[in-house]
């Protein structure tokens, strides 16, 4: 019999082509957006020096920041921008491909900002597509198992249809979020934050010249305030030839920079608040199941405890509370949601997996380790939690399309709860939409309502989804009826 | 055997109680044997009789509500265990005692590979790991005549047949290298020509490396062709030990009898096999009496009384002990009577029982 490699190098060593051209192709491909990556990882440095006492390094940082926005990007606002002008002839100056070489003339705001979202929906569904495609490589030429557990549980969720269409939409959400900067027709700093101290160029109609406006000047020129008033809904351009692909907000804002900018904050707080909780909810689910006793049942009590504490008081005094203080300066609140979400939220999650717990620490497998000298540790996480991690991203897929809409419900709210303006958040815009609901701007508050539905039912569908999928019973239940339904014909 | 060599594991005393809400269960009470190196000591007895949890005790695997007296001994190379910390039980566990379990169905992780968990127990004692705990996990595999065992350590536990399964624990157990293996009940999930092979295989290892096992079962069966010596236990207590020849060939106490006379393969050419009637009661309460009374053809007035102690009660040979009335044999009742009141624990010890029946 000849020696079969035995670790993965070696394996792919023996046969290296098929991961040499799947990184090719992946290398790629990031390449395409490693300028926005690195990019955003700069802002993110600087964000947090910032917050430091000391200003050391800011400089350095900042000219980091200049270098990175030299490296090129194929789906940035500078290789196809949408704004612009038009000429007094009819073309368009400053759009896309009015900015290339050798092209005199670009298309109109509109084309160029839906190719710019074409182009970054499909290269996030190309990334995702890639790496499911180099997981099928590994299994077919490196796995050293033929099966394992996963594959059944993965083939299951492709039957979930429900299942895949919350995927679908969540997938949708997560793109628009980390793609939000480059989305939207125009940038939150530009268009909501600091609009005077931009200025843009526009036709202006009456005399027929190119005049500068500043963007705070236009945006009050391009409210929509309901009947009686202006309004400018979805798919139009305002009077200074700015696209909206969902209209404007009773401020004159881009809505549709405001959601993808809000979507961006949503996930923050969903995913930040999720993974804490999560880790909370897995560590302690761990210990009670594994010591017992004492120890369990004093984390009861505690869980307990935090669960009877009345989530929205709490929220309305810890907002009282950080008011003003740098823990609440962050994302306009958003950060400290965030965490006392995910510091308040881990009892439920932990309840939830504490059964599943308790049941994997009486398996024999759990003793058997126990019985040759396993650690603890090593017995919780390798032998307990992978048992576990399959409830948790059920429960965890529900409670994160929870926290999203929690979120909006306090930013609708205002007043201090929630996330603050200027920093743009789903619920935010219905509460301006709030007084336009039956008139002519009826848009402002329908488009984000419909998208939190849609987003928390995607979140709902998908975590279903994973439940049948790690459910090894959910389809031989199935088998069974067919199996007894073929008996009596 | 000589004396003052401590013996590979001496159990004394050792009593184990489960604190439920409803009540205590003294699921083991006075609990004593000891097992030499090298060879292979059973302990018998019907379901719910305490070998498990005298397995688990050794182990130190007791969970609360579960707590090991005080009083109790446990001692493994002349090292008490009883009153040890988690830490320092681990060092014990694996290499020096290590244990395979009842179900080979669920003693195995179902979401890992054979092979990730024989390696996992040879990185803890051993240290190895990569390539070097892989031919040591196959050499491991080879050991338990498992065939083809470089393909076998990527295949997932569901792959494996029962008997195979069974040696793969086997595996792990042995890539602890322990010097104590218990078996709790290896091969009662296995159909009977797998269990000749498994037990087969035990002794084969047991040559080879010198491995002492303690080995429980309800089988009578299983247990004449394994063990070397033989406790059988009831209701928590053990009520007769014996080398096994001498524990086939001549039963001292009514239990064993009666179990005994349950074998259908003893008793060829009876019209019935007996049974005993009844069955084991939950030892709720600190025995003050004969367990085994209630059930037992031989009972007299006294057993209701009095709480028998281990006694001689020779038959063929040496170290034939019985926890009965009936012995020593040589005694006259009232004598007899007189002789387990003295030994029994004093009174007020004890906590109040109510009368079993």
């Amino acid at each position: 019999m000849h020696e079969e490699p035995t670790t993965i190098t070696e394996r792919i060593a023996a046969n290296p082509r098929p991961a040499l051209v799947w990184l090719a192709v992946f290398l790629a491909l990031f390449a395409l957006e490693a300028g926005a990556l690195i990019q955003g990882v700069i802002v993110l440095v600087e964000r947090i020096i910032v917050l430091l006492p000391t200003e050391a390094g800011l400089s350095a940082v900042t000219g980091a920041k200049q270098a990175a926005a030299e490296i090129p990007t194929l789906i940035s606002r500078e290789v196809i921008p949408n704004y612009g002008y038009r000429t007094p002839d009819g073309a368009w100056v400053n759009t896309f491909p009015e900015n290339l070489p050798y092209v005199d003339s670009g298309l109109e705001p509109k084309w160029a900002w839906l190719i710019r979202n074409v182009l970054a929906f499909g290269y996030a569904a190309a990334l995702l597509g890639w790496i499911l495609h180099g997981y099928n490589v590994f299994r077919r030429e490196y796995r050293e198992a033929d099966w394992t557990p996963r594959d059944d549980a993965l083939g299951r969720f492709r039957r979930h249809t429900w299942g895949k269409a919350g995927f679908v939409v969540v997938f949708l959400f997560i793109t628009m979020a980390v793609f939000a900067p480059t989305l939207g027709p125009t940038t939150v700093d530009r268009n909501i934050v600091q609009p005077y101290s931009y200025e843009l160029t526009y036709l202006n109609e009456e005399t027929g010249e190119l005049d500068t406006v500043t963007v705070g000047t236009a945006n009050t020129e391009s409210r929509s305030a309901g009947a009686g008033d202006q309004n400018f809904g979805p798919w139009s351009y305002d009077n200074y030839d700015r696209f909206h692909p969902f209209g404007t907000l009773p401020q004159g804002t881009d809505l549709y920079t405001f959601m993808a900018s809000g979507a961006r904050v949503s996930l923050f707080i969903g995913l930040l608040s999720i993974a804490i909780s999560g880790t909370l909810a897995a560590t302690f689910a761990m210990i009670s199941a594994y010591y017992k006793g004492l120890v369990d049942l004093a984390l009861v009590v505690t869980g307990d405890s935090i669960m009877s504490i009345p989530q929205l008081l709490l929220l309305i005094l810890l907002s009282a509370v950080f008011a003003g203080h740098w823990l609440g300066e962050i994302y306009s609140g958003g950060l400290l949601l965030a965490l006392i979400f995910g510091f308040s939220t881990w009892p439920f999650l932990w309840r939830a997996v504490r059964g599943p717990a308790l049941q994997v620490s009486t398996e024999e497998w759990v003793d058997a380790a126990r019985s040759y000298g396993q650690t603890p540790r090593k017995t919780m996480t390798k032998h307990m939690l992978p048992y576990v991690i399959g409830y948790l991203m059920v429960y965890a897929s529900l409670f994160i399309g929870g926290i999203i809409i929690t979120t909006s419900a306090l930013s609708f709210l205002g007043g201090g709860l929630g996330v603050n303006s200027p920093t743009p958040e789903w619920g935010r815009a219905i509460a301006a939409g709030q007084d336009y609901v039956a008139t002519q701007s009826w848009h402002v508050a329908l488009i984000p309502g419909v998208l939190i539905v849609l987003v928390v039912t995607g979140f709902n569908a998908f975590g279903d989804g994973i439940r049948d999928a790690i459910d090894p019973e959910s389809e031989a239940g199935e088998g069974e009826t067919e199996i007894v339904g073929g008996g009596a014909g | 055997m000589p004396d003052d060599d401590p013996p590979l594991l001496a159990v004394e005393d050792l009593h184990t109680t489960f604190y439920t809400d409803k009540e205590d269960i003294h699921a083991v009470q006075n609990v004593s044997f000891d097992i030499e190196a090298g060879e292979t000591v059973g302990i018998v007895g019907e379901s719910g009789s305490g070998k498990s949890v005298t397995a688990r005790s050794i182990m130190g695997l007791i969970e609360s509500p579960g707590r090991i007296q005080p009083g109790s001994s446990i001692r493994f190379k002349g090292e008490e265990l009883t009153g040890k910390s988690e830490k320092e039980y681990r060092k014990i566990r694996g290499s020096g005692i290590a244990m395979i379990f009842q179900d080979p169905l669920t003693s195995l992780n179902p979401v890992y590979t054979v092979g990730n968990q024989i390696k996992e127990a040879l990185r803890l004692h051993q240290g190895l790991r990569g390539k070097e705990a892989t031919e040591a996990g196959i050499e491991v595999l080879e050991a338990v005549s498992i065939p083809d065992p470089r393909r076998r350590m990527r295949e997932y536990p569901h792959q494996f047949s029962g008997g195979m399964r069974q040696r793969a624990i086997i595996a792990m157990a042995l890539a602890c290298d322990p010097d104590l293996l218990i078996c709790d009940e290896p091969t009662t999930a296995l159909d009977v020509t797998i269990q000749a092979q498994i037990l087969e295989l035990l002794e084969e290892i047991q040559e080879e490396r010198g491995l002492s096992i303690m080995f429980i079962t309800h089988d009578m069966g299983v247990m004449a062709q394994i063990a070397d010596r033989v406790n059988v236990m009831y209701a928590g207590e053990i009520v007769e030990k014996a080398a096994v020849e001498d524990l086939y060939n001549s039963p001292r106490h009514p239990y064993t009898q009666g179990l005994l006379e349950s074998i259908p393969g003893r008793n060829v050419g009876k019209e019935r096999l007996s049974t005993i009637e009844g069955d084991v009661p939950t030892p709720n309460a600190v025995a003050t009496s004969c367990q085994f009374a209630p059930r037992c053809p031989e009972a007299f007035e006294a057993c209701d009384r009095i709480h028998p102690s281990m006694v001689e009660a020779e038959g063929y040979g040496r170290d034939h002990t019985a926890a009965c009335l009936l012995y020593p044999e040589d005694l006259s009742e009232a004598d007899r009577i007189d002789h387990h009141r003295e030994r029994e624990t004093p009174v007020e010890e004890r906590e109040p029982t109510e009368d079993p029946r």
